[in-house]
């Protein structure tokens, strides 16, 4: 008798602490696909600019129209991945990143052919959309280096003590990094800063 | 070897310290008396809109990361703009490296969009080039207020102004417990030689409280109370409004150039 008591207590115990540590891993998790949200959000934002992009540009005699073929390609692949929470399956991060990279590539190639054009440099609209691009590859790299340390705090949380008992038992996994590119500490901006830098350094 | 690299940079970094107030020049480059005015600006803009803009003026970066990088980390340890709007905007400058950025907060993305931010710049680089600095910053501050305004209305006062305003329930508390204190004084002095405990002791000895309170000893009070009216008054101590942060937050926004 006494030690059913012993029994229930103990399991009574071990109930409660699973119930805050399952609510506290509840708002982690909760807080990973958030900031996911958001990563998204900049990454749609930066699509939406494209057509835009593509319109001004195609209005400058004789563009090569295979940048923009390549752009608008990478734009629709990246449609196509978009994971409506944050993945905890590694590859499919990885699927995430290589579309929105092809993307960024895509766009960088298309600033670079620019500087052979000094009247589209100077367009007013285009310049506009210009700062706006570089505006949201800054809002990229800040929404992703957010999203990397809120999946930090949340993996920290699952693989302490007592979590790590029954986060898997529970269906908590611990979910994927972006992965840093070498020299990551730069955001991915430098490679927009074509026009700018130039014609900045005149006096 | 990464972590290696991360420390370096870390240890060679150096965030500017939260700005005292809304106009700061720490190179002098800019006329006094118009840094003066603009400051006086920028807090009665905070007032009316209760939008925070800053100007911060530095002759250089000390970091080894990017404009954007830093400025976005300096912007969120100040935390400009009101925790619920994210209404800050900062204008950095940095004199030797050439270097100036425009970050918003989230909350004022939609009125000072990136695009307007590059136009800012843009029109300020011809000002600097010639080294007016005075006319860059003021055609700046015009241009960021005439931009974000009436994206929020102001409770009137900046949240410098109304963080030092002592607390309405700290005033009520204290006044209950002057009366509280006035009344109970009064209750012994009058009753005083009426009270015994229950053995028939007398507990009050002529008229004074038992538990012997000197009440010259108020006096140290007002002189408590001076001293919060006195830190209310702190803020203008530096002579000119100053700021005081939300916590506001950036994502990132803005344009950067330079000249």
């Amino acid at each position: 008798m006494k030690s059913l008591l012993v029994v229930l207590g103990v399991v009574a115990v071990i109930g409660l602490t699973v119930m805050t540590g399952y609510n506290g891993l509840v708002s982690g998790s909760q807080a990973v696909d958030g900031q996911w949200a958001q990563v998204q959000n900049v990454y749609q934002r930066r699509a939406d600019l494209i057509p835009n992009l593509v319109k001004t540009v195609e209005g400058a005699a004789n563009f090569e129209k295979s940048t923009l073929t390549e752009i608008t390609e990478a734009r629709a692949s990246v449609g196509k991945v978009q994971p409506g929470t944050a993945p905890s399956d590694p590859a499919q991060l990885e699927a995430f990143e290589k579309a929105q990279g092809a993307l960024s590539g895509a766009l960088s190639r298309l600033l670079v052919v620019v500087e052979r054009y000094p009247d589209l440099k100077a367009n007013a609209g285009f310049q506009a959309l210009q700062s706006q691009l570089e505006g949201t590859e800054n809002r990229i790299s800040v929404e992703r280096g957010r999203f990397n340390e809120v999946v930090q705090s949340f993996n920290t949380k699952i693989k302490s003590i007592p979590a790590v008992f029954y986060a898997a038992a529970l269906g908590f996994k611990e979910r994927p990094y972006f992965q840093a590119k070498a020299g990551s500490e730069e955001p991915p901006k430098v490679d927009f800063k074509f026009g700018g830098s130039a014609a900045d350094k005149q006096p | 070897m990464l972590v290696l690299a991360v420390t370096a940079v870390l240890a060679a970094e150096q965030l500017p310290e939260k700005p005292a107030r809304f106009f700061n020049d720490s190179t002098g480059l800019v006329d006094h008396g118009v840094a003066e005015q603009l400051n006086e600006r920028l807090a009665q803009y905070e007032r009316e809109s209760s939008n925070q803009l800053l100007v911060a003026i530095y002759s250089r970066m000390l970091t080894d990361s990017s404009l954007e990088d830093y400025c976005t980390r300096a912007f969120e340890k100040w935390g400009v703009g009101r925790a619920d709007r994210d209404n800050g905007a900062v204008l950095f400058v940095f004199i030797e490296d050439h270097k100036m950025r425009i970050q918003t907060g989230y909350g004022l993305e939609a009125s000072l969009t990136d695009a307007e931010c590059f136009r800012i710049i843009e029109g300020m680089k011809p000002f600097f080039r010639k080294q007016d600095y005075t006319g860059g910053a003021s055609f700046a501050v015009a241009a960021m207020i005439e931009a974000t305004v009436g994206e929020y209305q102001g409770s009137g006062k900046t949240l410098a102004e109304s963080n030092a305003d002592p607390q309405v329930w700290v005033l009520i508390l204290f006044l209950a417990f002057i009366l509280f204190s006035i009344g109970l004084y009064l209750y012994y002095r009058i009753r005083g030689d009426h009270l015994y405990d229950a053995k028939g002791r007398r507990r009050v000895q002529g008229g004074q409280p038992w538990y012997n309170w000197n009440w010259s000893s108020g006096g140290s009070w007002s002189s408590g109370g001076g001293g919060w009216s006195s830190g209310s008054g702190g803020g203008g101590s530096s002579g000119g409004s100053s700021f005081s942060g939300g916590g506001g937050s950036t994502g990132g926004g803005g344009a950067s150039g330079g000249w």
